[in-house]
């Protein structure tokens, strides 16, 4: 059995911190999600969503604020998700070091892109 | 991985448990689900910035009779991975004797039923957008 294996330690380091920021963002992002979710997906709708709306939206800077911390929240809560249940299935040391990486580097990616997005703001081509 | 891959979800198909069983793999699915609809929602968004001409024709995508039915199932997705994330959240936090309760049946329905009953209004108003401006019908086009 792979947990028997002396070279994996049974819990990495760093887990229990992580076990702890995925309950405390997990707080947070409800309202956040939820929030975005009942504006977006259920009163505004696909229908209503423009690249007017969304330069009305980010003219006011309390969204902005809210859309980068559900961006920053929800992105990393998520990746970091997605390492634990790939950690379920990947169990040598070696192939877990390469997934963390490459879920750290798709993270940062996905990340700065949507962050670059939020502070640049809605830039009309002429 | 590929065996023990295969063996793990012959497992899931098989495993007779406890309904925690069920809400454990239904947080991963909607979890799952869900980082893959905010990956791409945070790439074609950025197009506002990056090349604003995309992005409306990216939302036309949004507006398709079958994307329109995804989304409904992406709130859903939504609302039950927020109320079991808090529901392990607030016991493994502040109520760590309580963890037999929270893993115990009742939790996990009176969880999925919560989900259930916050997800249908909303599912009223989508699935009445989706008559009006996916179908054009009632008097949508």
């Amino acid at each position: 059995m792979p947990v028997n294996n002396p070279n994996i330690p049974m819990v990495p380091k760093n887990e229990g911190l992580l076990w702890k920021w995925m309950r405390y963002s997990a707080i947070l992002l409800v309202p956040l999600a939820w929030g975005h979710v009942l504006i977006q997906d259920v009163l505004v709708g696909g229908h209503g969503i423009s690249l007017d709306y969304v330069a009305l939206r980010w003219s006011m800077i309390g969204w902005r604020i809210y859309d980068f911390l559900l961006l920053a929240f929800a992105f990393a809560h998520g990746v970091n998700g997605l390492r634990q249940v790939l950690f379920d299935y990947v169990q040598s040391a070696k192939s877990r070091q390469v997934v963390a990486w490459g879920l750290f580097a798709f993270w940062l990616l996905i990340s700065l892109v949507g962050a670059v997005a939020i502070i640049g703001g809605v830039k009309f081509s002429s | 991985m590929g065996p023990r891959f295969v063996k793990t979800l012959s497992g899931y198909a098989t495993y007779k448990g406890s309904k925690g069983f069920l809400a454990f793999l239904l947080h991963r699915v909607t979890g799952l689900g869900t980082l893959l609809f905010l990956t791409g929602h945070v790439t074609t968004t950025a197009t506002v910035y990056f090349y604003s001409p995309w992005y409306n024709r990216l939302m036309e995508v949004f507006r398709l009779p079958l994307v329109m039915f995804a989304e409904m199932i992406l709130v859903f997705c939504v609302i039950y991975h927020g109320a079991n994330g808090l529901r392990i959240a607030y016991i493994d936090l502040y109520k760590p004797q309580m963890l037999a309760a929270r893993q115990s049946n009742k939790a996990v329905l009176t969880t999925f039923i919560v989900a259930v009953l916050l997800w249908l209004p909303t599912a009223v108003v989508m699935g009445y957008n989706l008559l009006k401006y996916g179908f054009g019908l009632l008097g949508g086009e």
